[in-house]
């Protein structure tokens, strides 16, 4: 499926009918979306779906594709130079020489992306504060566990200020507790106006950061759309719920609102609404408000049930698998 | 122009390795050894500085050449370069400072064998005469052509080669046979063959590492 949304013809980030083949097999069946500048961009899909792929195609890792991609108004792969100098990158697997330690990588990688001595000498202490790093500054990447590593690699892509971050996988072997420190610096980095690219299994994450979301599978994207566009696409009939205080047989009643194609009951108490398709949902709700008033029964709740980020992504996933 | 930062960078990486450790020190000492072993075993006195090149040719070209194959290979396969080439520098800046790097550490080693060797000579023998001097100076220009092909093949076998056991294979068996190219003119008894080996070894040194580069600028990451 291609992004249709007019908001996005100016997009910071544009693949265009993007195809990669690893021999026979195709990584990338002509991918196309969008990114706006200063968005978070959540990117999901299954291991092999093409999340690493299309992340290396826009780093410029890998130049042999079919498509076209546009970083601000940068080609890639040709105008890659420029395009580096925007762009930090977090891979799925971050490695370093062993021989380096926290505060030389850091230097090495501070002035290869332009930083002058002096400023990579500020930056330094600044980022490793941010990341929770300062304590091992001086200590070997080597010695380090590997959610200190993947957090020296969030460093390294944060340390020039990029415009674009591109994270693969950047909540893999990280604590709660640093993963919610990782969410804080996106959103932080998302207000100040950077461009973020991140790829997670962790919906839930996605769902706390993102503001608007890719599923891919099998290489082609699925769906795009911010969460709340992704549910109201996934749900072709609309439920609600109503939670009943005790055993009644009033509920057949809901049978008469307008709107509502059947309604069943499959446990004590709780009965679901089943609306026509292209019902106006908020109105199905206000009117059982008034039947439920007017038929003096008592309830716990009414909820306009929609399937959360991991239903929305299953269903995608699924219909990949069955197709 | 990245390179310089990365040469220096690479440079603080090599010269503190275990292998350039044994080059440092473990070579000189090494080379003592032949000297007494052979004048105890032949009681004929080769001067001192065509064993130190001896030494120097064949152990610190099969080390610095697996010891570059192996990690360019090692870098590649745990995705190091992928920080690297997300910058703006040239990918051939990195195979360049990596080929540099490890050949001044190989030239300063071998510097220190021959500088023991000519000391040793001296100080056992009380002589150091022109013929000796200019037969080592010889002595080193052929041990550093020698040298500066057995890195290249190392560079170019590390990024060609898929894994390290492939990589130490082909350098041990393929490298080490390129290496002695630079001899060839010494071996056809041509006029100035010392300035033909220099010039043979810097061609075939820029073909190799030339070969590296194309290569690694066509890689897919």
């Amino acid at each position: 499926m291609t992004s249709s949304n007019p908001d996005n013809k100016n997009g910071f980030v544009v693949l265009n009918n993007v195809s990669k083949s690893y021999g026979n097999f195709r990584a990338l069946d002509n991918i196309s979306f969008e990114i706006k500048e200063g968005e978070i961009f959540g990117y999901i899909g299954p291991n092999g779906a093409g999340k690493t792929t299309t992340m290396k195609i826009l780093t410029g890792l890998l130049s042999d594709f079919q498509g076209e991609v546009r970083i601000g108004n940068y080609q890639v792969p040709k105008q890659k130079s420029e395009v580096h100098k925007l762009l930090g990158y977090l891979p799925q697997n971050v490695a370093f020489q062993d021989w380096r330690t926290v505060n030389h990588a850091l230097k090495t990688f501070g002035k290869l992306s332009g930083l002058s001595d002096a400023e990579v000498e500020s930056r330094i202490p600044e980022i490793l504060g941010l990341v929770g790093l300062s304590d091992v500054r001086h200590k070997k990447i080597s010695q380090l566990s590997g959610g200190m590593i993947q957090k020296v690699g969030l460093a390294q892509a944060l340390l020039h200020d990029p415009k674009l971050l591109v994270l693969d996988e950047p909540l893999g072997g990280l604590d709660p507790l640093s993963r919610n420190q990782f969410k804080d610096i996106v959103l932080k980095l998302g207000k100040k106006g950077t461009t973020i690219l991140f790829s997670s299994h962790i919906l839930s994450d996605v769902q706390d950061v993102a503001d608007r979301i890719g599923i891919i599978n099998h290489g082609q994207i699925k769906q795009i759309g911010t969460l709340n566009e992704l549910k109201s696409r996934l749900s072709g009939q609309k439920v609600v719920e109503v939670l009943l205080a005790y055993a009644s047989d009033k509920w057949q009643e809901f049978k008469t609102i307008k709107n509502v194609q059947n309604v069943e009951q499959p446990s004590v108490g709780r009965i679901l609404l089943n609306l026509e398709d292209g019902a106006d949902a908020d109105q199905v709700v206000n009117d059982i408000v008034h039947s439920v008033v007017k038929l003096k029964v008592r309830v716990r709740g009414i909820t306009l049930l929609s399937p959360r980020l991991d239903e929305i992504y299953l269903n995608y996933v699924r219909e990949g698998e069955n197709a | 122009m990245k390179l310089p930062l990365l040469f220096v960078d690479e440079l603080r990486g090599f010269y503190k390795s275990k292998v350039m450790l044994f080059l440092w020190i473990g070579l000189p000492v090494i080379a003592i050894l032949f000297r007494f072993v052979q004048s105890s075993t032949t009681g004929q006195d080769i001067p001192f500085t065509v064993i130190s090149t001896l030494v120097v040719s064949s152990l610190a070209g099969t080390l610095a050449s697996v010891m570059l194959a192996v990690s360019i290979i090692n870098e590649k396969n745990k995705n190091v370069y992928e920080l690297f080439l997300i910058r703006p520098l040239k990918r051939r800046d990195l195979m360049l400072a990596k080929f540099l790097s490890v050949y001044l550490c190989v030239v300063v080693a071998s510097m220190i064998s021959v500088f023991v060797g000519v000391t040793t000579d001296y100080l056992t023998t009380g002589i150091l005469s022109a013929t000796i001097l200019d037969s080592t100076v010889r002595s080193l220009a052929t041990s550093l052509s020698m040298l500066a092909v057995a890195c290249s093949a190392g560079v170019l076998i590390g990024v060609a080669s898929p894994s390290v056991m492939v990589g130490a294979i082909l350098v041990i068996y393929g490298g080490n046979q390129i290496s002695v190219i630079p001899l060839v003119p010494t071996l056809l008894n041509l006029p100035e063959a010392t300035l033909f080996t220099v010039g043979l070894a810097a061609a075939v040194t820029a073909v190799l590492v030339g070969t590296a580069i194309g290569l690694f600028e066509r890689k897919q990451f």
